[in-house]
């Protein structure tokens, strides 16, 4: 890459440094990974939905040439000192499914795992695996929100009263009276289908369990590896000092490499028990069961408003269509999507409920949005209804409704948004709309088979998680700050140690963008080393919810600015100058209009580290090293509108997008570049779960999407171009303004596609409450109404 | 997804295939390996033998013979759209194999490995009921011609039988004044029909249809010949109203399936709208050639 000059780096469009070694097939992924005597472990995953395990027989498995270990559940739970853990516990009483890394007693989902091969290849324990004789007594399955919460349903926890796990209600103001007072009331419930995020790397781990140190060593594709590493401590009761968790480059990871899964687990005993490295790889074909599920949820609102389309009460129950038992991340998706309820809206009177329901589907766990796409939904819908029930344009009961600049920050039910300037942003995009013609094409197409609609929706997006005594106040069971640590070597280059991990999402460069702005270095002069719990610092949580770049990136300025302070010392020494009188620009520092009396970072790199007497002042340490602690004294809130052209087919059903924008502002930008490109990804998952992917449970309770032939991800050519306008509004809270942006692209499309096919259909009164919307559910809404999932 | 273990064999002539199909219990062809192999990685095929057919390059071509076009069934589908001669002398191949899966699928994928398939849903068969196409199977006892409309008779049924190998697909060449369309609906570009209508309609010098060739995909367990569509049409000028008409009793002939994708009533009522648009396409170029253009 061409040098790029240190200042103005930040904000500056240049190209990612990790994506050569990318784009050439140089990455190393974890079934790159190859250790000496390493043995291939496969699970067999339970082929019924709900049932007792009477008796597993693994003695033919046992004895089939190649085979080195089989484990069951029972003895997978003799082996761990704790259930799996659920970290999100933001409801006290609710009841906890204490699940295990494979099935106990009872299997309550297709595709939970009941037992484990590891043998010399991955084909030997497939084979080894149809060895394993087990005897189900079956048990009435409840595969859907409704069976699961009728009278007399069957249980899937037989000490539970009934199939709730949770219920918790958030409240904001006086609701009742705001709908007792209201001039229109509009009511709705919203339906969204199961889905995922399916990275092209599905799941894996190999793990090194040492008989003669007894230390644990795990290459692992995982967004959170501290998280990992302080888990696998927990489940497995052993010092987190004899555990290492290595992060090679991950092929995507989108929320659900967020999670811990039992498989990481059985991987680490089942080397316990041979005494070998264990590689444990989720294939694509189970990993639409083992993979954590998400999505699926139904949402009831009720909009309390004056006759002017002013908004003064909100009311919404979330049900949680949780599966067999709980992940990681427990009813924390579904509880955000309650809390976010009211969304960019300032609404004096909220009251949100969440009720989190077990089915004998997988695991509802993290995916990108995090709730927030469905909430979204909920309030961009809802706002578009009472327009049409008060006969208004939605765009100016948007405007009478979001939260005005001056009312920052801004207390909404449950969180501090930080600040924002949302009318604005909602002017760029129709500003846009106007602009590119697309009122003309509407009004062109309309009166021929084909109609076109626009449609828009205003988000707001939770980043920079988060303040970690808050966070745990609120039930979380892990901190949220991040470490950071910048180095400068003795030949004057610059390395940046992260706990983030990457994720193909370019924190590297974004880091390395920060690092090389502070120190006044060239671009190419810094490195950043990720994904080694070994070598690197800790980060809380991990990389998600939005937080790499904001709370990386501000922990990253912070220590670089330190580091340059000690830089300038060492350099006023050696330049008979005052620190203040000094400048850095390219990796020299020299004396502010004496250019020629200038020393260079290499220069200053070799007085603190090697050639020291007389050089380096005798007042400092050697060295070139800070460590920067950064906990957020609050989360940050990023924000957007998302507007879509879109073409209905009237007689098939179909919907295109003919057009997509998006209005942005996600606090100061470190990369445009890659800001972009997290906007794209988002809103090609956006448009994913508005038109295509649903994960299909039949009434038996088996899965029918297990391959990508039935599980509908968009393609290249299904998605439309992307315009995106930014706008930067830095956050005060969060040293170089930087909030996140990883999830808006995925929160604001549903809604605004949904809001385009309406517009598009609005002669026949069309209203879409449910997703995916396929051509069926279309064409049958163009005659009924409404788009039924 | 590892496939469970099977011997492997390379044939060296099409008489070793045919030897090596009939000498084992379960034997597969692998061709293209477009269909098979995935089933391969689900173990939902499990055979003991793959009799592998890539070397024989003599079962790869496309050559006019006898007023006919025959082509070789290792033949790959991409090759099979660009040629030239498909492009002039059956159009609707080369239009209909356009949406066969994607580009790189194509190169792949094998034009006898997709019509030996026999998936109802697919491109290739269901253009070789509508065109009259006509297979040849070589078997242990010597070699026999089927017409398309005698080999599918069930999903993913043929009349291929164990130890046969389809070698040839021969292609009658359609009349001049023929306008050709192929109407479409996939979830995604790339798909397996939800359903798909294949026209070709061959225009008199007087302006009536004189031949009609009409099929349609993903609308019965086996591809349908819509011969009560062409019925209509023949002897017809094909005006909007002849369409939908002819369209409707299309429809009226599909017993299409129910699955996750889209239900069976919906794919009918796609039969009668993709039905009426492929005739109106079809009939509007055959206007164009007529017309010289």
């Amino acid at each position: 890459m061409a040098e790029q000059s240190a200042a103005g780096l930040i904000g500056a469009r240049v190209r990612r440094q990790e994506d050569p070694r990318l784009l050439t097939g140089r990455a190393q992924f974890v079934d790159d990974v190859r250790l000496p005597g390493m043995l291939n472990a496969a699970v067999l995953r339970s082929p019924v939905p709900h049932a007792r395990i009477v008796r597993i027989d693994v003695s033919r498995a046992l004895a089939h040439p190649g085979v080195y270990a089989v484990v069951t559940g029972d003895e997978v739970r003799a082996a761990v000192a704790t259930p799996q853990p659920v970290i999100w516990r933001m409801i006290p009483d609710q009841r906890m499914t204490d699940g295990y890394p494979l099935a106990v007693g009872k299997a309550r989902y297709v595709g939970q795992g009941i037992a484990a091969v590891a043998a010399t290849d991955r084909a030997t324990a497939e084979d080894a695996l149809e060895l394993i004789d087990v005897e189900y007594d079956e048990l009435p399955a409840v595969t859907t929100l409704e069976e699961a919460l009728a009278e007399d349903a069957p249980k899937l926890y037989d000490e539970w009263p009934d199939n709730v796990s949770c219920r918790a209600t958030i409240p904001k103001g006086d609701v009742e009276a705001a709908f007792a007072e209201a001039d229109v009331v509009v009511r709705e419930t919203f339906r969204f289908a199961r889905q995922m995020g399916t990275p092209l790397e599905t799941r894996g781990v190999v793990a090194t369990w040492d008989p003669f140190t007894d230390r644990l060593d795990v290459w692992l594709s995982t967004q959170s590896p501290n998280l990992a590493r302080d888990l696998f401590g927990e489940v497995l009761d052993v010092s987190v000092d004899k555990i290492r968790v290595r992060v090679p480059d991950v092929g995507g990871g989108f929320g659900n490499k967020f999670d811990f899964y039992g498989e990481e687990v059985v991987a680490a005993i089942l080397s316990k028990r041979t005494g070998r490295p264990v590689k444990l790889i989720e294939d694509r074909l189970e990993s639409f069961v083992a993979n954590a599920h998400s999505r699926e949820q139904k949402v009831e609102v009720e909009l309390a408003a004056t006759s002017d389309g002013r908004i003064t009460g909100l009311r919404g129950t979330v049900y949680a269509v949780l599966g067999g038992q709980l992940a990681t991340v427990g009813i924390g998706p579904c509880w955000l999507t309650a809390a976010l309820m009211s969304g960019p809206y300032d609404i004096a009177n909220v009251e949100a409920s969440v009720v989190g329901v077990v089915t004998n589907r997988s695991p509802y766990g993290s995916y990108r949005g995090w709730g927030q796409p469905k909430s979204n939904f909920a309030h961009e819908r809802m706002v578009d209804l009472l327009a049409r029930r008060l006969d208004m344009d939605p765009l100016d009961v948007r405007r009478k409704n979001l939260i005005p600049a001056d009312a920052f920050p801004y207390a909404s039910p449950v969180f501090f948004y930080d600040g924002g300037r949302y009318d604005e942003c909602l002017g760029l995009a129709t500003d846009a709309v106007r602009d590119r013609g697309w009122l003309r094409r509407r009004d062109e197409a309309r009166g021929s088979g084909r109609t076109v609609g626009i449609g828009y929706s205003f988000h707001v997006e939770i980043t920079a998680l988060g303040p970690s005594r808050i966070m745990n106040m609120a039930g979380l069971q892990h901190s949220a700050f991040d470490e950071e640590v910048v180095r400068i070597d003795s030949s004057g280059r610059v390395t940046v140690y992260t706990g983030q991990t990457a994720l193909g999402q370019g924190i590297q460069t974004a880091l390395a963008q920060v690092a090389a702005e502070q120190l006044g270095v060239p671009l190419d002069d810094v490195t950043v080393v990720v994904g080694d719990t070994d070598t690197c610092p800790y980060t809380g949580y991990g990389t998600g919810a939005s937080r790499a770049a904001s709370l990386g990136g501000g922990a990253v300025l912070t220590a670089s600015k330190r580091l340059k302070e000690k830089v300038l010392r060492i350099a006023g020494g050696m330049l008979e100058a005052a620190p203040e009188d000094l400048v850095v620009a390219d990796g020299r520092i020299s004396v502010v209009g004496v250019p020629d009396r200038s020393v260079s970072m290499a220069e200053i790199g070799d007085a603190a580290y090697r050639r020291i007497n007389g050089r380096l002042p005798e007042d400092e340490v050697p060295t070139l090293e800070e460590r920067e602690v950064f906990d957020p004294p609050n989360v940050a809130f990023s924000y957007g509108c998302t507007a879509v052209l879109a073409d209905v087919d009237r007689e098939t059903g179909e919907v295109r997008l003919l057009d997509y924008l998006i209005a942005h502002d996600c606090g100061t930008v470190i990369n445009p570049l890659i800001v972009d490109g997290q906007l794209h990804g988002g809103a090609a998952q956006a448009i994913g779960g508005a038109l295509y992917e649903e994960l299909v449970y039949g009434p038996d309770g088996q899965i029918q999407t297990t391959t990508f032939m039935d599980y509908l991800m968009p393609t290249a050519s299904e998605i439309p171009a992307f315009e995106l306008l930014h706008m930067e509004t830095p956050a005060e809270h969060i040293p170089g303004g930087f909030k996140g942006m990883g999830e808006g692209g995925t929160i604001g499309g549903a809604a605004a596609i949904a809001g385009a096919v309406d517009d598009a259909l609005a002669d026949l009164g069309v209203a879409t409450v449910a997703l995916p919307i396929t051509p069926p559910r279309l064409l049958a809404a163009m005659r009924n109404g409404q788009v039924q999932a | 997804m590892k496939a469970a273990a099977f011997d492997y064999h390379r044939a060296t002539s099409v008489d070793d295939a045919i030897q090596q199909l009939g000498a084992a219990d379960d034997a597969k062809v692998l061709a293209g390996g477009q269909s098979l192999v995935p089933l391969l990685a689900m173990r939902l095929a499990r055979p003991t033998v793959l009799v592998d057919l890539n070397r024989l390059a003599d079962l790869a071509y496309v050559r006019r013979e006898n007023g006919e076009l025959a082509i070789g069934a290792l033949t790959r589908h991409r090759t099979v759209e660009t040629a030239e001669l498909v492009r002039r002398d059956v159009p609707l191949l080369a239009d209909a194999l356009a949406h066969v899966g994607h580009v790189t699928i194509r190169n792949r994928g094998t034009i006898g490995g997709s019509i030996a398939h026999g998936d109802p849903a697919a491109e290739l068969p269901a253009v070789a009921v509508a065109l009259d196409a006509t297979f040849r199977l070589r078997g242990p006892g010597g070699e026999r011609s089927v017409a398309a409309g005698d080999f599918f008779f069930g999903y993913l049924m043929t009349a291929l039988e164990p130890d046969e190998l389809l070698t040839e697909i021969r292609w009658p060449v359609l009349p001049q004044g023929t306008g050709c369309a192929v109407e479409e609906l996939t979830r995604r570009n790339g798909d397996f029909a939800l359903v798909a209508v294949f026209a070709a309609l061959t225009m008199g010098a007087d302006g009536v249809c004189t031949q009609a060739r009409i099929s349609v995909a993903g609308a019965a367990a086996a591809p349908l010949r819509a011969d009560n569509a062409e019925q209509a049409l023949i002897g017809s000028r094909v005006s909007a109203a002849d369409a939908g008409a002819a369209a409707d009793r299309l429809a009226a002939a599909t017993d299409p399936p129910n699955d996750i994708h889209a239900p069976a009533d919906y794919r009918r009522e796609m039969a009668a709208v993709l039905g009426r648009r492929a005739i109106q396409r079809a009939w509007a170029q055959a206007n164009r050639t007529n017309a010289g253009e």
